[in-house]
């Protein structure tokens, strides 16, 4: 995505840049809200979040393009009350697989356009979301064992709807690219 | 879809008056930490059970239906199971039962207070609460998004029925099908995302014209953040 020179949010992203990071976000909260309506099998909504959020930052390769599409819908969900299962820690767990995609995609820049790494950092980050469920299960003081077993069961469908939503970047990806709307394989400040 | 389907969804404002719906959001959320913080000191049972009915008080004060609060509370009785039943596995029925509810409880009574701010809290008084603590750019973005949810919904809505139009199969009757998904992100995401693109672009212009981001004094007598709320 084309930007101008001069940057907003502690010169991190440019004015149009930032308001394309929170129309993306936008997506993540109504394709949440859609499926809620309609479905009720756990992690579901992961293939949109990961889908938007790794599309985000393919199309705005700058450090913490995914992390601020995940504070904007995470305060979205939080205000709309989409998220009262984890209260407000609903900002983490969307903050959290934002992180993921960044660090994924500063460790390899072409992230977005290529399917294994979409379909592992996709896995990874929606897998991290059950962080928060961890340490509400170590504060409450349950076994580091028991601990485990709880994260491994919940992350499971997470990481496999993750998984599929990661896959579905690279075509969508790819075609931006081949029409010159976002760059093939950009600088990564 | 509209605003309006968020309304169906559960954990969501219940608009009624109450004195829990008149207190400061800033005073609730003191509270629901405050409780939240409770669930992990007190760990006996008869601790756990008195903040329960605490909360079951505060859900009868912010006048809750009990079909609401069930709601709220449905899918932490599929983490009971789960989590009962990793007890058990580990120490056996007589020594895991307890202990896994105890914890259950506890979990669930770190998340009900949350569940009840939102009931109680409008969004508009949540918002004004978070105007604070939000630096005020990024809660400019955030209203600035609010503001477009029902646009890009009626995007969504305009381009997927002119791609079926083309014989896409993304209509609802087919999208039961999961070979039909990638056609779902080929044919209404790469649209969508141009449209994004050119949107993001237009209102970037439009901010700029009224000032946005300028670090000089202002020309405007009309301040953006303030527009958008």
């Amino acid at each position: 995505m084309k930007s101008s020179d001069d940057h907003l949010l502690w010169g991190m992203f440019s004015l149009r840049e930032a308001l394309y990071l929170s129309f993306c976000a936008i997506f993540i909260v109504i394709a949440k809200a859609v499926l809620r309506l309609h479905l009720h099998v756990t992690g579901h909504s992961m293939v949109f979040t990961m889908f938007f959020m790794i599309l985000a930052r393919g199309c705005v390769q700058r450090k913490g393009a995914a992390t601020f599409v995940g504070l904007i819908a995470g305060v979205m969900c939080l205000v709309l009350g989409m998220g009262a299962k984890s209260g407000p820690l609903v900002i983490l767990k969307f903050l959290l697989p934002g992180i993921v995609i960044d660090v994924a995609a500063i460790l390899y820049p072409l992230l977005a356009q290529r399917y294994v790494a979409c379909i592992i950092v996709g896995a990874v980050a929606a897998g991290s979301r059950v962080i928060i469920l961890g340490l509400v299960d170590w504060l409450v003081g349950m076994d580091r064992e028991l601990i485990l077993q709880h994260m491994v069961l919940l992350s499971v469908m997470n990481m496999g709807f993750g998984a599929i939503g990661g896959a579905m970047v690279p075509p969508v990806a790819r075609r931006l690219a081949a029409h010159g709307l976002i760059p093939s394989a950009g600088p990564n400040p | 879809m509209s605003l309006s389907a968020f309304q169906r969804i559960g954990w969501q404002f219940s608009a009624v008056d109450s004195r829990l719906h008149r207190i400061s959001a800033g005073w609730k959320m003191a509270g629901m930490l405050a409780m939240c913080s409770a669930a992990f000191i007190g760990k006996s049972f008869p601790n756990l059970l008195a903040l329960l009915a605490l909360n079951v008080i505060g859900y009868r004060l912010g006048r809750v239906k009990t079909v609401e609060m069930w709601k709220d509370m449905r899918f932490f009785m599929i983490q009971t199971v789960i989590v009962v039943a990793l007890y058990v596995l580990r120490d056996g029925i007589y020594d895991g039962v307890l202990p896994g509810l105890r914890t259950s409880l506890q979990i669930l009574l770190f998340f009900m207070p949350g569940a009840l701010f939102l009931r109680v809290t409008p969004s508009s008084q949540l918002m004004r609460s978070l105007r604070r603590w939000l630096p005020e750019r990024i809660a400019f973005f955030v209203f600035i998004s609010f503001r477009f949810i029902p646009y890009f919904a009626r995007e969504i809505s305009d381009i997927s029925m002119a791609q079926q139009l083309r014989g896409a199969r993304i209509d609802k009757r087919s999208l039961a099908n999961p070979r039909n998904w990638p056609g779902l992100f080929h044919c209404l995401m790469v649209p969508l995302m141009i449209r994004v693109m050119k949107t993001a672009e237009d209102a970037a212009l439009s901010t700029e014209a009224r000032g946005f981001g300028k670090t000089g004094p202002s020309h405007s007598s009309f301040p953006v953040a303030k527009e958008c709320e």
